[in-house]
Formats: C-alpha cells, structure tokens, sequence
C-alpha cells in the first residue's frame, strides 16, 4: 500500500512532466493540474498519516519518512499547488509581452512538474547519497526554469545558479562522503551505512576527526543552497530572475530542502560529538546572513529582491534558532519553516502580479497600490509587514521563540544581536510595505474586475499566518511537537 | 574470479597510485594551458585514469560493483562529457582563454604549489586510515583534494563560461577520486544517481552555452555583470 502511493506521489508529477513538454495551451494545464493533484493528495495523506502514527516505510526501508520529512513533504506539495495556480497569468502575461515562444509553454509546465518531483523526493529518502542525488537535481532542473524566458539578466541569473550551485552541492557530497567513510568503519561495507537512521544510532562510535569535517563541508554546501552568508550571492539574482511561480517554490521550498537536508547532518554531528561544534558554527552563520541581508533590505530597488534577500534573513533565522537548539527555539524553528513557506510563496506570486500590472521590478514605482490595484497590491504590502515579523504575524511568535529560547539555553549576547537585527530588518520591510500600499501611484494596467479566485489564493496563507500569530489548533501543536521529537538530540 | 591470480591487490594498489599521479599531473596541466579544446580533453583523460584505477582495484578485488562504477565514469565522464563539451566549443567563435583573473603561467605555479601542499597537509591517518581491505593507497587521498581544490582554482579564475566548467569537471573528478580512496565509491544507486546528476549538469550548461552564444554572441562571463545589490 504504502509503496504505492510513494509511488504515484514522485511518478505521477515525473510522468506528467514528460507528457507536458509535448502539449500546448488548455491540454498542457490540465495534464499539470492532473498530476498535481494525485501529487498533493498522496503527499497530504502520507504526511499526515505520518504525523499522527510515526515513522512510515515502503520500497523495503529505501523510503522512510518520519515526521520531520512529513512536515516538509506537506509544505512542498502544498507551495507546489499554490505555485501552479499561478502559473496559467504567468505564462499569459509572457505571451502578451512577448517574451515566450509557443512551445516554451509545454517546456515551462514540463520542467515545473520535474522540479516538483525531484523536490518531492527529499523527505522520502533515508540514505544521505540519494537525499544529496534529489537536492542536486533540484539544482540543475530548477536553473533550467530560471533563465526560461532567455532575457540576458535571466540568462546571467541561470548560469550564476546553475555554477555556483553545482559547486556548493559538490561540498555537500563530500560531506556526504566523509559521513559514509566514518559509518563503513564502524558497520563494514554494508548497504544502510548512509542510512540517516543508522548514522544516528551509530554516531557516538564515528571517528570525530571524519564527523567534524563532514559537518563543515556540510553546512558549506548545503549552506549555499539554503543562501547562508557569504554563499547566498546567487540567491538574489536567480530568485529575482526566476519566473514569479518559481521563484514561490525556489523560497518557499528549495531552500527548506537544503535546510532540512542540513539539519540531518546537525542531529547526526550532535549525537555523535555533543551540541556545542556544530551549534557555535551554525549560530555564527545564521547570524552573519540575518546581518548581511540587513542593508540589502534597507537599500532595496527591486521588489523580487528585497523579497530575496528577506530569505537570507529567515534563513540565518533558522539557522541561528537550529543552533540554539532547546524546546522553545526548536518549536520556533519548526513553526518559522512553514510560515516562511507560505509566506514568501505568496509574496513572489503577487510580487509578479504588481510587476506585470505596473510594467517595472522597482519599489520606487510600485506605490499606492490600495486604489491602483488593491488585491495583489494589498496582499503584497501586507505580507511584506507580515514578514519582518509585526504582531498578530505567526513570524513574530516564532522569532520571538528563538530569541527566548537563545537565552535560556545561555547564548545570551547572540539572542541579543539577533533580537536587535531582526528588529532592524522588520522596520525596513516596514518602509517598504507602507510605501507599497499608501505611496504616490503612477499609471497602472490593472484588471478592473476582481479576480475572486486570486483573492482567495493570496488571502488565504497571509490570513493564516496572521491567526497562527494568536492561535494553535491543537492538531496543529501536536504534529509541531512530533516534529520536535525527531530532534531530541539538540531539543533537551 | 581468474584475474585475481595475476592481478594481486599489490599491483592494485600502484595502479591505484599511478593513476592518481596521473590525474594531478593532467590537473597542473589544464592549469597551464590557454587552448579549451586541450583543457576538455586533458579533463577526459582524468576520467579515463580514474576509471582505469577503479576497475583494476574492481578485478583485483573482485568487486563487480567497482568494475561496474568504473565503466560508468568512462563512459559518463570520459566519453559523454567531453562530447557535449566539443560540441559547445564548436559552436563558440573563440577557442583559447585570452584575458583570465590568473594567466596561465601563475596558474601552473599555483597548482603546483596546492599539490605540494596537499601532500603535506593530508595525512589519511588522521582520518582513520586508508579504507579496510587489502588494498593500501596512500597517494591518492592527497591527490584527490589536490584535484579538488585545482578544480576551484580554474573555476574561479577563467572568464570563459566553457574554461569554468572544466574547472567544475576537475573539481567533480577530485569528489570521485575523494570517494574511492575513502571508501571505494559510494554505494551502486547513489554513484548512479550522482553520474545521472553529472550528466544533467552538462545538458544545462549546453542549453545555457547556447543561449549565451545567441544572445551575446560569446561564451565570456564578462557579459555577465548586471545584477547587483
């Protein structure tokens, strides 16, 4: 049973993918929605079946997801869902500019759904090589999307991501490497030495020297794909560049991939050396990429960067909170991961909407959107104030929690930092969403009719981030709390 | 298996080492090099003697797993990369490094110098000794992050999109050589996984090598400094 519907969850988007790069028009979206819809129904039931029951198995322990992979599984297929509603006034708008040709539509939805499949993957598997051969392949498929539309920027956006990227992951599986050549030393040359499972019941018996460096070659690869400071230079430009849908799923779940594919090589480095090496490592860059995005922020032209650099900043945060460790920062963690998700995905899509309607990328001419164009231009401002974290936002509650959490586990002078950066960067994201909303607009090619589905598309996860703010269902806390319990190791 | 008889682990093991000396060697000399068409095929021959390596320790062994993983790199990096690379060169109207960061006469020194280093920096005993079994290589573990490293080098210091992908190439040749003098290679499905990642790579770069070639009428980087802050 169990083996099917892993099955149909990473075949049915790889299969669609194949079938969409030959079709065009309605037939192309309705093979996507297709697949996206068995794909988000196999993953919301086994991702919540995880979460209530624990660990689940299929394909004889080659998958293996526990609730850690659960909760990323959930976000990724939910953001994939949101991205493809809004890819159809994507590729629309595209056409009318011009910057398409016919058949790249069957190439974009092809590619999209390939993406959506490789990233898929990432929670189900156990051994570290293969979750290293998914992450990769993210990297290369998703470069292909970025400089789809063949502008030069989005060209130089491609090839910068596609290298840089290549090399980053590179570290990563020397990481990998180093971890298996600790494990075979220990287990022999047998097949479940990568096994995450495994490592982690093994580690306090991994030569620390192999364990040590496989850590730091680790945080550097999967560092630069998560946008650490200083490995983030690509991020901007490819999450810019991308198409608005992809840049969704590039913030909103690529670089929670590599984050949780860092947070396996944390749990394993801890149980097998203590907290301390890779939590002082950990903290240091998650604090150096919240203060490196800082002036970005401030400085900011273009709308689709000041949203990517804003992901720098939320991933120094979960960087920091992870190093930390401890109930509080670890819940705070956990939470900040699926508000950032659903958050950032809906910024990019009405970031793309405002840039359509206003004809430019540039903050200083998208203003005044509450007459000019009220749906994506409210959603865009209020979600940007969201973001840096204004009470009810659940973003505030979570940066509250690692902050809290930082200084009952005794970092006090980090949390302090952090506290005043983060204070910081939210008063620049302030900035910007009040001038969004109430700025000077100038001329605007805006929908009169109001588009109901779209409303309901970006209301939805800004609404439910502000409630998470105030309130927790209960269910909701329990799956939070079972996702903690996979990290016991750095949670006591 | 037969060939064991004439091809003890002993030989393997100086196989393994000359196969390694020959790929630092063709590493210092892409270094050194200006002509793209020398570089893509010094890379290729650096899988070729990877391969090599590979499945004579395979036979020595008796490891089909090893005599297997070591003809999917040739066939991979040794044949099929170098393929799609000579492909993009041809379409490029320029086929030498004019201006790189590091001329190739400081680059040679430079590998040179990373080589020497290496090999005093890297004990393999301190991360727990060369991997179990008969067969001990104690060159190869310092040659690997030679490579690693040389790779970073040309890949940070070419203007040419083609020059930094055979810099990425060494780089991804020093992970293997990395790989099977830790361990002897990861396990069957992740090597596989990890060749078909390689290969994707390299159809990205090509679509994006063409792309370049159209829109700016080069493969140089220079073109590729627009987006700032």
């Amino acid at each position: 049973m169990n083996d099917w519907i892993v099955g149909a969850l990473v075949l049915a988007p790889f299969v669609g993918g194949i079938a969409a790069w030959f079709l065009r028009g309605r037939a192309v979206e309705v093979v996507s929605i297709a697949s996206m819809y068995v794909t988000c129904s196999a993953g919301l039931g086994l991702g919540v079946a995880v979460l209530q029951a624990g660990r689940l198995t299929a394909f004889g322990g080659v998958v293996s997801v526990d609730a850690l992979g659960a909760y990323l599984l959930i976000l990724t297929v939910l953001v994939g869902a949101m991205a493809l509603a809004a890819s159809p006034h994507y590729i629309s708008h595209e056409f009318a500019a011009g910057k398409l040709r016919p058949r790249d539509e069957g190439h974009y939805y092809a590619l999209f759904l390939w993406f959506v499949a490789t990233l898929v993957v990432v929670p189900l598997v156990d051994n570290l090589g293969l979750l290293w051969v998914a992450i990769e392949a993210t990297t290369v498929v998703s470069a292909l999307l970025v400089g789809i539309n063949r502008s030069p920027d989005a060209i130089e956006a491609a090839w910068k991501y596609l290298i840089l990227g290549t090399i980053g992951v590179g570290f990563a599986l020397l990481a990998t490497l180093l971890a298996y050549a600790s494990s075979v030393r220990v287990l022999g040359d047998t097949s479940d030495a990568l096994n995450w499972t495994t490592l982690i019941t093994i580690a306090p018996q991994l030569n620390p020297n192999l364990l040590r460096l496989s850590f730091v070659f680790a945080l550097a690869g999967y560092g630069t794909k998560m946008g650490l400071a200083p490995f983030h230079t690509w991020l901007p430009d490819a999450h810019s560049q991308a198409p608005s849908p992809i840049s969704a799923l590039l913030s909103g779940v690529s670089l929670i991939s590599a984050f949780y594919a860092l947070v396996r090589f944390h749990l394993v480095t801890a149980a097998g050396l203590g907290t301390a090496f890779s939590s002082n490592l950990l903290i240091f860059f998650g604090l150096l990429s919240i203060a490196v995005a800082l002036p970005f922020l401030i400085r900011q032209e273009d709308v689709k960067r000041l949203l990517a650099y804003s992901s720098v900043e939320h991933m120094g945060v979960l960087a920091l909170g992870l190093g930390f460790g401890g109930p509080i920062a670890l819940l705070g963690v956990i939470a900040h991961v699926g508000l950032h998700a659903l958050t950032k995905a809906t910024l990019f899509i009405s970031a793309g909407e405002l840039v359509h309607q206003y004809g430019s990328r540039r903050l200083s001419a998208i203003r005044g959107t509450l007459t000019a164009s009220p749906v994506a231009g409210g959603a865009l401002g209020s979600g940007i104030v969201l973001l840096g974290g204004l009470p009810p936002s659940g973003i505030f509650v979570t940066e509250f929690a690692i902050i809290v959490g930082g200084v009952a586990r005794g970092y006090v002078l980090a949390a302090a930092l952090a506290a005043l950066l983060l204070a910081l960067c939210f008063v620049a994201l302030a900035v910007h969403g009040s001038r969004i909303v109430w700025g000077h607009s100038g001329p605007v090619d805006a929908a009169r009719e109001i588009d109901w589905s779209m409303v309901l598309r970006l209301s939805l996860p800004l609404v439910a981030v502000a409630i998470l703010g105030l309130w927790t269902p209960g269910p909701l806390t329990s799956a939070l709390e079972s996702v903690r319990a996979v990290m016991a190791v750095i949670g006591a | 298996m037969n060939f064991a008889v004439t091809f003890t682990p002993a030989d393997a093991a100086r196989l393994l080492d000359a196969c390694a000396a020959g790929v630092v060697l063709f590493g210092v000399l892409i270094a050194g090099t200006r002509s793209m068409g020398r570089a893509i095929w010094l890379v290729a021959a650096q899988a070729v003697l990877l391969s090599a390596a590979v499945v004579g320790v395979g036979v020595a062994t008796g490891s089909v797993h090893l005599v297997l993983g070591g003809l999917l790199t040739l066939a991979s990096r040794g044949i099929a990369v170098p393929l799609i690379l000579g492909r993009i060169l041809r379409a490029s109207p320029v086929r030498v490094e004019r201006n790189p960061y590091l001329g190739p006469r400081t680059s040679l020194v430079v590998a040179i110098a990373i080589v020497f280093a290496a090999t005093l920096a890297v004990d393999s005993a301190a991360l727990g000794g060369s991997p179990g079994g008969s067969i001990n290589a104690a060159r190869a573990l310092p040659a690997s992050v030679a490579e690693v490293l040389t790779g970073l080098l040309i890949a940070m210091t070419r203007r040419k999109g083609l020059s930094i992908v055979v810099g990425l190439l060494i780089f991804e040749n020093g992970l293997a050589l990395t790989a099977f003098s830790l361990t002897y290679g990861m396990p069957f499905v992740v090597e596989l996984g990890a060749t078909f990642d390689l290969l994707l790579v390299l159809v990205a770069v090509g679509v994006y090598a063409r792309r370049m070639l159209t829109v700016f009428g080069s493969l140089s980087t220079d073109q590729l400094r627009n987006l700032r802050g």
